[in-house]
């Protein structure tokens, strides 16, 4: 298990590796970026010189923008909040995003799973489908559809949630755009655990753990639900990034000060120190998820971990 | 069964114990073998959804090519005199309904106004009719929505085809050559699976001004790698069984043997995946133009609709409605259709 | 084969499945008996209904089955006294409960996919026993080492804690067997459980159940379309064709003196290396679409002995003796005299000499 964890580790760090370089280069490209920007005064440009070695060859600048970013510091904004230090900018941002996709997924995950299991177990009656239908409309149905009418419904009508994100009531802020948000991953969740618990359910191995007297919750939850886990949890990686994506669309509607509503005024006012860093910090997480469900598929899945190869071979 | 020693109770007929002959056996008669295509679309014909999909899907499409041409106004076409306006249709709003007042929430309480009365008095209006209403600029938004439908559409379709191309190539050169061109291809494809579709979208927005071009391009970058991964498996899975071997032996050429052998045992599957992925581009273009990443104004499509009437969200609720049904309706459509495809195409035979 | 030691009764069972083509009608009206310390066969092409009578017995029919009508009357042993169950009447659960694992145990076919892949061998050994029985955890494992032990595979400590993938096919269809026998059970039900090994690999398995039976004094079923295997293990033969059977006997009066045309056909169609035949004999046609019923005798389509009454009224058995019946019209006596087809005459007088010898 554990040579499992390490190569999985490496090679997630070398993709951030080489996302970093991507980034990095692109910034050299990039006019107005710290690099190429002309218009710099002396003592600026002597600042920039120092911190980021551009008087050096471009593979010693690599790495202090590496080293930079290591030690957290993520360079200024240019055209948001001129000479701001980003990381000041993610400082309040980053925490609000974060615990707004935390919601979702734990909500969209746990509220999906009942909802396919359900489905599954009663297969063919009502509940079956109400619930596939649920799970189509979540699918099809973008996030900021469902958000604009909730936003309309609960906030303008009812007036039951605020319709903007204030930051003096963040729990009640999020309610609704945790719930427009986590449509899609309950739905995705549900519709994978009922085909996958549907596909479970017939296999041999479940005859023979009847054959030997095993019946009800001990059944479903030992033997269907831990084999159906396995492909369950590979949706996960491409559910986080919906929510990524989502998330850029219900902060605009509500609002929310967080790194989504950032990226799209900085892609708007081409700060392009800000772009390159929220699409590291992106990617980062998307690739730190990844990590922790294929450590995951080790821990559900012995024939992964006991194997020399990883699941996605 | 039970033995019986005694017939007395059944009646035999004459020539009951006579040998019907070899030659009066009847053989093969029970299973009618059916092609497969005839038999997927007896299946697709079957699933209510599916078929309700594609028939919305068709009338969208219609109403996407048709709608604009039987209106009187053009997409771009302004009146600042006539902003804001309610829906209004002849006809129905005799009923009642779509007559062109619309109630709005003030600080004093809820008013019925009507921006097509002329006459105070009498409640006369006018003669223009704007059937979902007008925009903030006076622009008609029935013309536009279908407009932007064409484009939502259209952008759809390009980039999931040349996604189909590029991926299915992709996957089926990988899988079919195997070995270190299979690990090198691999690997970097899952280099830039790592990399979320945002940033790619987000980084292309930056070295490409926004248009329509640069959200195709975007979409198409990132589109391919699943279409290649079914490719692949289903090449991985085929190469080794005896039809291919039977027609290299025959001296068919690496190339004739990916394209005319594999695949079309493969098309199925392509086929459904190609329809998954078209609500997926539609979300992606619609979501770009909504954080206003998207298609510049004038030009419109249904995210860039659904962005400016978000502004007037509080005010004018009724001018996000209608871009917002059609895409949602087109979304799930699509959806279903691939679902229903996906069905007939593949089934899983639950009983027997 | 005294009548106070039958263990398991099967009567008229009736059963169909009902799918989105229309209802197929998989078992009409099927009577089986066990005694106790019996081998019992049944032979079959696949279709045939062999495997759907024994999930019925162990009450693990697919969800859409509908049993028409029918018993299964099975007897076992509890605290000292006998109790006799319709098997068809209980509920899963008790189903569950009181028979699976404990008094009646199965063993599948395809080793490769009918272990959990995500248990150790050993959890999956004592799950049975931790269900049915009152012992602890460690009482347990060490039970399932002598089971390994028991059915051969070396170095049972450390099996325990191996994964199914970790084994081979052969492997595995041991710990199958190890499973199924955890509990002790009375019968043991082998749904042609050598089907997917090798041929050497069969041979072994085979060895094994019959060594188990031996010592533990069980009752087997198995299920089979090999007749090979028939001739190696069974006491009593069965012979089923399209949901019944059409023929029922001891193991020598059903391979010395077969009565049944596809009992014919079956026995005629085992390869042997020492016939003159020019041609592989095999029965013309394919197994009947059950979802079709036709009137009379289901064989008749494939059958170059069939009788105009075939067509009309299904035969019912006829007695040869009082062990051996079958169910054709052939055997009224109104029926033409017809004989087995000469090659399959002698084929069986070699049987017999080899058998002497």
């Amino acid at each position: 298990m554990r040579r499992y964890i390490i190569k999985r580790l490496l090679i997630s760090i070398g993709t951030i590796f080489v996302v970093i370089l991507l980034l990095f280069i692109l910034l050299q490209l990039m006019p107005g970026s710290p690099f190429n920007d002309e218009k710099l005064n002396v003592d600026q440009r002597a600042a920039l010189y120092e911190k980021y070695g551009l008087d050096q060859p471009l593979i010693i600048q690599f790495f202090k923008y590496v080293g930079n970013m290591l030690r957290g510091d993520f360079g200024v904004s240019y055209t948001i909040s001129k000479n701001t230090p980003i990381t000041q900018l993610l400082q309040t941002r980053l925490p609000i995003s974060l615990s707004i996709g935390g919601e979702a997924v734990l909500l969209g995950a746990v509220i999906g799973l009942i909802l396919g299991i359900v489905a599954a177990i009663w297969h063919g009656t009502v509940w079956d489908t109400i619930a596939t239908i649920v799970s189509v409309i979540g699918v099809s149905v973008p996030s900021y559809v469902f958000a604009l009418a909730l936003a309309y419904v609960f906030g303008y009508q009812l007036n039951w949630f605020p319709l903007l994100y204030d930051m003096k009531i963040p729990l009640q802020s999020s309610v609704l755009p945790s719930i427009a948000l986590c449509m899609f991953t309950i739905a995705s969740i549900a519709r994978f655990t009922r085909s996958e618990m549907l596909e479970v359910l017939g296999s041999d191995y479940i005859l023979l753990a009847e054959s030997k007297g095993v019946y009800g919750p001990k059944l479903i939850v030992r033997h269907v639900l831990r084999n159906a886990l396995i492909p369950i949890v590979t949706v996960l990686a491409p559910l986080i990034v919906g929510l990524m994506t989502g998330s850029l669309v219900v902060e605009k509607i509500f609002s929310i000060p967080g790194i989504g509503s950032l990226l799209v005024t900085a892609i708007q006012s081409n700060d392009y120190n800000v772009v390159i860093v929220l699409s590291f910090i992106y990617s980062a997480m998307y690739i730190g998820i990844m990590l922790v469900v294929d450590i995951l598929y080790g821990v559900i899945d012995p024939r992964i971990r006991l194997s020399k190869e990883g699941p996605h071979d | 069964m039970t033995d019986i020693q005694n017939n007395a109770d059944i009646s035999f007929l004459p020539g009951d114990f006579e040998l019907k002959g070899a030659e009066n056996t009847k053989l093969d008669m029970n299973f009618a073998s059916q092609r497969f295509w005839k038999e997927a679309a007896m299946r697709f014909r079957k699933n209510k959804g599916a078929v309700f999909s594609l028939i919305t899907i068709l009338l969208v499409i219609l109403l996407a090519i048709f709608g604009p041409m039987i209106s009187p106004y053009t997409y771009q076409q302004q009146n600042i005199k006539q902003t804001n306006w309610a829906p209004r249709v002849q006809g129905l709003e005799n009923l009642g309904i779509f007559d062109g007042s619309e109630s709005l929430k003030t600080s004093t309480g809820t008013k019925l106004k009507n921006a097509y009365v002329v006459d105070k008095e009498t409640g006369a209006k006018n003669d223009t009719y704007y059937w979902f209403g007008s925009d903030a600029l006076g622009r008609d938004i029935w013309t536009r929505t279908w407009t932007g439908t064409r484009v939502s559409l259209y952008i759809a379709v390009v980039a999931v085809l040349i996604d189909m191309l590029i991926g299915m190539s992709y996957g089926l050169i990988s899988g079919y050559f195997g070995g270190r061109v299979d690990s090198v291809l691999q690997r970097f494809a899952e280099i830039i699976n790592s990399i979320p579709t945002l940033v790619i979208v987000t980084l292309l927005m930056l070295i490409m001004k926004p248009g329509l071009m640069t959200i195709t391009i975007a979409l198409m970058l990132t589109g391919w790698i699943g279409m290649s991964r079914i490719a692949r498996a289903q090449m991985l899975k085929l190469k080794e069984q005896e039809f291919v071997l039977a027609s290299h032996t025959l001296g068919a050429s690496n190339f004739r043997v990916i394209f005319s052998e594999i695949l079309p045992n493969i098309i199925g599957q392509l086929i459904t995946n190609t329809m998954f992925s078209i609500p997926n581009a539609i979300f992606t273009e619609a979501f770009l133009s909504f954080v206003g990443l998207g298609i510049p104004e004038p030009m419109c499509s249904l995210g860039s609709l659904i962005s400016y009437a978000f502004k007037s969200f509080t005010t004018h609720p009724f001018q996000i409605v209608p871009p917002v049904i059609v895409l949602a309706l087109l979304m799930l459509c699509f959806n279903m259709l691939a679902d229903g495809l996906r069905d007939a195409l593949d089934p899983k035979m639950k009983e027997m | 084969m005294q009548k106070d030691n039958l263990i398991l009764s099967i009567r008229n069972l009736d059963i169909s499945f009902q799918t989105n083509a229309g209802a197929v009608h998989a078992i009409r009206g099927v009577d089986l008996d066990l005694h106790r310390g019996e081998t019992v066969a049944i032979v079959g092409e696949s279709g045939s209904g062999k495997s759907v009578s024994m999930k019925a017995v162990m009450g693990i029919l697919d969800k859409n089955s509908v049993v028409n009508h029918g018993e299964i009357l099975f007897t076992y042993q509890e605290n000292g006294t006998s109790k006799t169950v319709d098997i068809l009447k209980m509920d899963r659960k008790t189903i569950r409960h009181t028979i699976n694992g404990r008094h009646i145990a199965m063993v599948f076919q395809d080793p490769m996919t009918s272990l959990d892949p995500t248990m150790s061998v050993g959890k999956q050994i004592i799950e049975g026993m931790m269900l049915h029985e009152h012992i602890g955890r460690r009482e347990a494992l060490e039970r399932a080492v002598s089971l390994l032990d028991m059915v051969g595979i070396p170095e049972p400590e450390k099996r325990i804690k191996n994964y199914p993938h970790q084994l081979s096919g052969g492997m595995r269809q041991r710990v199958v067997i190890a499973i199924a026998l955890a509990c002790d059970p009375d019968v043991l039900i082998c749904d042609e459980p050598t089907t997917a090994l090798d041929v050497t690999i069969q041979a072994k398995i085979l060895e094994l159940i019959k060594k188990i039976q031996a010592d533990m004094g069980i009752s087997v079923i198995y299920i089979t379309h090999d007749l090979g295997v028939v001739a190696k293990v069974a006491d009593y033969v069965n012979v089923m064709y399209a949901g019944n059977i059409v023929e029922k006997g001891m193991i020598d009066e059903i391979f010395y003196d077969p009565r049944h045309p596809y009992t014919w056909g079956l026995l005629s169609a085992m390869p042997d290396l020492d016939t003159n035949d020019e041609r592989l004999y095999a029965i013309p046609g394919s197994p009947p679409n059950l979802m079709h019923e036709r009137p009379g005798d289901a064989f008749a389509p494939r059958n170059i002995y069939a009788l105009n009454i075939d067509d009309r009224l299904m035969p019912p058995m006829f007695r040869v003796t009082d062990t051996h019946y079958a169910a054709t019209w052939l055997l009224h006596e109104n029926a033409p005299k017809v004989e087995m087809p000469p090659e399959l005459k002698e084929r069986i007088l070699r049987m017999k000499k080899e058998a002497e010898r």
